[in-house]
């Protein structure tokens, strides 16, 4: 459930980061730890092997009267351990083995090897604390295997290291027991030790101190994690509210934050600019259905005020003609209107219902005039025209369409004995074509609504001469949806001019 | 009773100007806001009808610069519907509120009940002693007899009858009950009361000399 929110996914991935980080920081810091104590211990240990293997190498107690070893005594020299895989100096070879003068066998002589008396002196023996069990521990065995000594404190279980080919000092690990040792050159083995137990003590309380400042800096982490992202969702929520009250109706709202200059101001700044423009297209659609029901609700108000008139006592037959005949002009209004509508909403919908086709637009120019030039006469109104051949692409209806609406505007507004102006020629990628009138003009406050659907600049006369301020709209339409323009230019008092560009083929 | 239409809809016009006078209402029309203005402000109408989308002065502004010298009872007459719309009519002064398209016996009731409402009356059945006028039905009954009227005779009974307890002028008559394209002889009161009488009883309409007629409250 609450995977589908980004702050927790943001925090579980912030504590996955986190517990990562920390687990092999930790990790690092208690290996080194351990590493470093391990390393001290072995250091002290090694010192203590170092300082066995001197002492006991000064052992061989000289006979003061002879200057050779006592003959009951421990001998010096033994020879090398044959075991060990020493190489010899060059040119030397190992010294011929001690031999006592005597010429004793060398069976006691060995027996007395192993049976040596080992004394530490004492800057050796102050090494070893033997008092303290978990102190510093010591053993010495001879080559045969003998222990020669051991400290007190030196555990029951101590046994001999296996035996090694060479004469370094290694470590081992028995239990809690560190030790090192070494055999000499002469096979003895000495050994020092130390319980590890306190070291390991300490070593697993700093692992408590590890996970408690782990666990720390994670909450710590996560803390500051969520006020981020509460700060940095802040807006995103205030955004989504904004948008879901919006988009519940109210078209007027806008979202606050767009002068923020970041991501989310540019966000808010584009989604308020979209709900503008929405909100544009909504009012347009709204006043333009309110302006049509309107249109289409006076003519219904006609007919039923008629019939209802009509109904209401007995009439002769000329009442009811003149009834019929009311009620029909009024149909033929509405459909007048309902065409009218019908054509914006097919030319709204595109370039794709138009039937395009290469069209000639002085040809279709000429028709037209022939079509109006009764209703021009009617006003004793001169039509002049300059038709150069103006081939373009488009649907000859739409076109003819748009001309006659033009031509008839011209003459509509038009003074008694006027003139009115048809040209077409070509015009760069396309064509053009010009309608001007000598008529009253347009006032300047009304010019840029005239295309605007039901917009009439003279609202008393339109009405009783059935016009609906759709023709220029339906113009505009048709041009637009050829690709081209429509403009217009008008001095009050000295007539209009209309101006429609055509692109030459519907690619340009 | 003399009713105003102002509607910018040739059409229309003329079939609610035709069907009120069948209804015996005496009835002028205006095309544009500024014409229905004038004649609002000129004659004392018993009632107005009027369209808001007007050419020149809207129907929003009529009302507001007629209401601040009469108070003549105006069913506001449009094709928007929107709430805000009516609120606001009634709020500017208007009686009550129309929308188009409508039907015609519904005008025809809203508008005999702003004027009843403006002359006090707010029943459709006044009572005069024995004779009661029934303003819905457009009949009068004498002690339960039903009394046949002309549509003139008709129209003066009402008029006194909704303002009864008022001295009602020969002139006031006259103008209430003849339009503009009347030129009847004012004299033809007179005629129409004496037949009133004739039919209903001589003590109903008294005449005050000098002054004009009335029904005693």
């Amino acid at each position: 459930m609450f995977l589908h929110s980004i702050r927790w996914r943001w925090l579980l991935w912030l504590a996955f980061l986190l517990v990562c980080v920390l687990s092999g920081f930790g990790f690092t810091v208690f290996q080194l730890q351990r590493l470093n104590l391990l390393g001290q211990i072995d250091q002290q240990l090694e010192r203590r092997v170092a300082a066995l293997s001197r002492a006991l190498r000064a052992v061989p107690p000289v006979d003061p009267g002879r200057g050779w070893p006592r003959a009951d005594g421990p001998p010096a020299l033994p020879p090398p351990d044959p075991s060990l895989k020493l190489l010899p100096a060059p040119g030397r070879g190992w010294p011929e083995p001690f031999r006592p003068s005597s010429r004793r066998d060398a069976r006691p002589w060995e027996a007395r090897w192993e049976q040596r008396q080992v004394r530490l002196p004492p800057d050796v023996a102050e090494l070893f604390d033997e008092s303290r069990t978990n102190g510093f521990y010591y053993a010495i065995w001879s080559r045969g295997g003998t222990m020669l000594r051991r400290s007190t404190n030196c555990p029951a279980t101590i046994q001999r290291p296996q035996r090694q080919p060479d004469t370094l000092t290694r470590i081992r690990t028995r239990g809690m027991l560190r030790e090192a040792f070494h055999f000499t050159e002469l096979g003895d083995c000495v050994l020092a030790g130390r319980s590890m137990a306190e070291d390991l003590d300490g070593l697993r309380r700093f692992v408590w101190w590890l996970l408690a400042a782990g666990g720390a800096v994670l909450a710590i982490g996560l803390g500051g994690g969520w006020w981020l992202t509460t700060h940095a969702i802040r807006p995103v929520e205030q955004i989504s509210a904004a948008a879901r009250r919006i988009a519940e109706g109210n078209l007027a709202e806008r979202i606050a934050g767009a002068d923020a200059d970041n991501e989310l101001g540019r966000l808010v700044a584009v989604l308020n600019s979209t709900f503008a423009r929405l909100e544009a297209a909504f009012d347009q659609q709204k006043q333009f259905t309110a302006d049509a029901s309107h249109e289409l609700r006076t003519p219904i108000a006609v007919l039923i005020t008629e019939a209802q008139a009509a109904l209401a006592r007995p009439r002769t037959a000329a009442e009811y003609r003149e009834t019929i005949e009311a009620c029909l002009a009024t149909a033929q209004q509405m459909r007048r209107l309902t065409d009218s509508l019908l054509d914006l909403a097919r030319l709204d919908a595109g370039p794709a219902t138009l039937n395009r086709q290469p069209v000639d637009l002085a040809a279709l120019a000429g028709d037209c005039i022939q079509q109006v030039r009764p209703l021009a006469a009617r006003r004793n109104i001169h039509i002049e025209s300059e038709l150069r051949s103006a081939p373009c692409c488009g649907d000859p209806d739409r076109l003819t369409q748009l001309i006659t609406n033009l031509l008839t505007n011209a003459i509509h507004y038009n003074q008694d004995g006027g003139t009115v102006c048809v040209s077409t020629r070509p015009d760069g990628a396309g064509v053009r074509l010009t309608v001007s009138d000598t008529g009253q003009g347009i006032a300047p406050e009304d010019l840029p609504h005239i295309f605007d659907r039901f917009y009439r600049a003279d609202k008393s006369r339109a009405r009783a001469e059935g016009r609906f301020g759709l023709g220029l709209a339906i113009c505009k339409a048709v041009v637009q949806a050829h690709g081209g323009t429509i403009q217009v230019s008008s001095a009050p008092g000295q007539g209009s001019t209309f101006e429609v560009w055509l692109p030459g083929s519907p690619g340009t | 009773m003399r009713i105003l239409v102002v509607e910018d809809e040739p059409r229309l016009l003329r079939t609610l100007a035709k069907a009120l006078r069948e209804e015996g209402y005496a009835v002028d029309t205006a095309e544009s806001g500024d014409e229905g203005l004038y004649k609002a402000q000129t004659y004392d109408y018993d009632a107005i009808v009027l369209d808001i989308m007007l050419p020149r002065l809207d129907g929003w502004q009529v009302l507001e610069r007629l209401r601040r010298a009469k108070a003549t009872p105006v069913l506001m007459l449009t094709a928007r519907d929107a709430t805000q719309d009516r609120v606001r009519g009634l709020d500017t002064g208007a009686d009550d509120y129309l929308v188009k398209p409508f039907d015609l016996s519904e005008l025809l009731a809203r508008l005999r009940a702003v004027i009843r409402r403006a002359a006090g009356q707010a029943a459709s059945r006044i009572q005069l002693g024995d004779v009661v006028v029934d303003t819905r039905a457009r009949t009068v009954t004498r002690a339960g007899q039903p009394v046949a009227l002309t549509a003139r005779e008709y129209a003066i009974l009402e008029y006194l009858a909704l303002h009864r307890g008022q001295v009602v002028s020969r002139t006031a008559l006259y103008e209430h009950l003849f339009d503009e394209t009347d030129d009847t002889l004012s004299n033809l009161v007179d005629v129409h009361v004496f037949n009133i009488r004739k039919k209903l009883g001589h003590d109903l309409i008294t005449t005050r000399r000098g002054l004009g007629y009335c029904i005693e409250a």
